[in-house]
């Protein structure tokens, strides 16, 4: 391993200083390290030490070597390669180390490497008696992100649709990572739960379009499942005493409650997702009721039946 | 393997190189601190700086990195002198646990101001991720304080399955937050064992005074439901409307078909296994299982009875 560390670091400094773009071969004949016998001996190391380079993060690029595109050579730009200072400070890295301790995403948790690159932090306490789990797997989030951030156009199957969409951003909500954009050619922004996505593909260019101006993905997404969706309806429900209190919990910000006497509760809320709904009501058993309006009722007693 | 931990080794050399660049002075403890080196460690990653360097690889063409009395040095590498920019899932994971661990009410106050900054030079604007916990934050604040210092807290609890409310003691463990609900582990008095409990489902807590010593603990796992020896199962045939159900619950799929896929689902009591097949409507059908049927016709018959509706 001593003998990797050394030659990719040599790799490295050559390639953050040579100011041009070089050929595989010449790096063979000028870093040390690549005194492999066999060309294929050489090859193979050479395609494990970019592999290398790209897991860390190292903008390494293919370029022209001469102005008639006969051959290619490889770059780093130092002005890509660096991280931007942010300028935080040591109370500030702290905190991020400690979030990376608690919180999990994909089964590990999200970075000592990210922390180092800010300039480390100190070990801290440790051992909190917190922790969140922010979905069990990746897949394709980084992508995701990465098209975000570099606006450019997404293609996925969901629900056995192919869809085109302009990335706008990315949510964790109640569980589930949402993504929201617009679909090419229109203006609406909608959201799509990633774990649904199938066959994505990030293509065109970079800075394909621009978001508008002060979105928020916090701002589109629904707080509530019965919030996410192209109904327009106006329910009221009626809590019994018992569950009043957890379906106050779970209610948002749009409900308009009542307080009803011996503890009940009813409620006047919007509701965009009436399938949602009806199952978020099904949770009370009989403790709760849609008291109106009339085809919501009738949905649901439907629903039950089909049962 | 290998190619694993050359790759831990690099990043933590690429790392430390830089800030000692910018930090002259800086101390062997101060460097091993921050960088989570032992003083071992570094020694052995300075060396190996030592040896690397331009092409030409004489004095004046490879860095110099050495421990000076308590100092540390590093020089001649100025192509270093940059740490390296995030890749893009770790700008995610860190931006994701920034914003998770404030939206739990228990951060500290750096932590906003560090997000802030972050957003400001890795994203292109402001507001393209957000990422919320389920909203618990006094409780989770709460509990995890209680479990911090080992103090006993009495609960009202409202169980998730049968409904029952009780009063119990129970000794906080830890809190975590999965599949977008908070949980409390914690060793119950009542029950004599360790349990899970559901923050939104705590009524009240109230500190006892009393202090427990707590017990090592494995760090807070994962929080899915793990089938018991006396549970009820139910064979449930789940069509295309109901298939996040095999996403959510533990189920052991028996068999998938083109558009649908049969299940088996195991359940503490039969209600939990009812009140999901009444949700999922004409999406799911009971394939066996005579105690969840029994359990959904009861269900059925109850709320519509609320509704004035006959069966």
């Amino acid at each position: 391993m001593q003998r990797v560390v050394e030659r990719v670091l040599n790799l490295l400094a050559f390639l953050l200083t040579v100011e041009r773009p070089v050929t595989a071969d010449e790096i063979r004949h000028t870093v040390a390290g690549y005194d492999q016998e066999s060309d294929e001996a050489f090859r193979r190391t050479f395609e494990r030490d970019k592999e290398l380079l790209r897991d860390l993060g190292v903008p390494l690029r293919l370029s022209y070597t001469d102005a008639w595109e006969v051959e290619q050579g490889y770059v780093v730009r130092p002005q890509e390669y660096a991280l931007e200072d942010p300028g935080l400070t040591d109370a500030e890295r702290a905190a991020l180390w400690l979030a990376t301790q608690v919180v999990r995403l994909g089964g590990q948790s999200p970075g000592r490497a990210a922390v180092l690159k800010l300039g480390g932090a100190g070990a801290g306490s440790g051992g909190e008696p917190l922790a969140a789990e922010l979905g069990e797997t990746l897949d394709y989030l980084p992508a995701l992100f990465g098209a975000v951030v570099e606006r450019r156009l997404v293609r996925f199957t969901y629900r056995t649709r192919r869809r085109r969409l302009r990335p706008l951003g990315l949510a964790h909500r109640r569980g589930h990572w949402y993504l929201a954009g617009s679909p090419a050619g229109g203006d609406d922004v909608r959201s799509f739960r990633v774990d649904r996505i199938e066959e994505l593909e990030v293509t065109g260019p970079e800075n394909a379009f621009r978001p508008p101006p002060g979105f928020r993905v916090a701002d589109v997404l629904p707080e509530a499942p019965w919030e996410a969706g192209e109904e327009q309806v106006m329910v009221e429900a009626r809590f019994d005493p018992e569950v009043a209190w957890w379906a106050r919990r779970q209610l948002t910000g749009a409900a308009q409650v009542e307080e009803l006497g011996a503890g009940g509760l009813s409620a006047r809320l919007p509701v965009a997702n009436v399938d949602a709904f009806i199952g978020w009501m099904i949770g009370f058993e009989d403790a709760a009721e849609v008291v109106a309006p009339a085809e919501v009722r009738q949905r649901l007693i439907e629903h039950v039946r089909a049962s | 393997m290998t190619s694993a931990r050359a790759a831990r080794r690099l990043s933590r050399i690429l790392a430390m190189v830089p800030w000692v660049i910018a930090h002259p002075g800086a101390t062997v403890d101060e460097v091993c601190e921050r960088f989570g080196y032992t003083r071992a460690e570094l020694v052995r990653d300075l060396n190996l700086v030592f040896v690397c360097g331009l092409p030409g690889y004489g004095p004046g063409d490879l860095m110099e990195a050495y421990i000076d009395g308590d100092e540390v040095v590093v020089d001649l590498a100025d192509y270093f002198a940059a740490p390296l920019r995030l890749t893009t899932a770790e700008t995610l994971m860190l931006l994701a646990a920034g914003m998770a661990l404030m939206s739990s009410g228990t951060a500290p106050e750096a932590l906003g101001t560090a997000v802030e900054k972050l957003e400001r030079v890795l994203m292109p604007e402001q507001g393209a991720l957000s990422v919320e916990l389920a909203a618990e934050p006094e409780r989770v604040a709460l509990l995890s304080g209680h479990a911090a210092r080992g103090e006993v807290v009495e609960i009202e609890y409202t169980s998730l399955a049968k409904g029952e409310t009780t009063v119990r003691r129970v000794e906080p463990w830890s809190v975590h937050s999965a599949m977008g609900n908070w949980y409390l582990r914690a060793f119950c008095r009542l029950a004599g064992d360790e349990r899970v409990f559901r923050l939104d489902r705590i009524r009240r807590v109230r500190p006892t005074g009393e202090r427990f010593v707590p017990a090592e603990q494995e760090a807070p796992g994962g929080i899915r439901y793990s089938p018991g020896v006396d549970d009820v199962t139910a064979l449930i045939r789940l069509g295309p409307a109901a298939a996040w159900v095999s996403d959510y619950y533990p189920v052991d799929v028996v068999s998938q078909e083109e558009v649908a896929q049969v299940v088996r689902f195991s359940a503490a009591v039969p209600s939990v296994a009812a009140r999901l097949l009444v949700r999922l409507g004409g999406a799911a059908t009971l394939l066996e299982g005579a105690e969840v049927e029994e359990a959904v016709s009861d269900l059925k018959s109850r709320i519509l009875r609320r509704y004035g509706a006959a069966g």
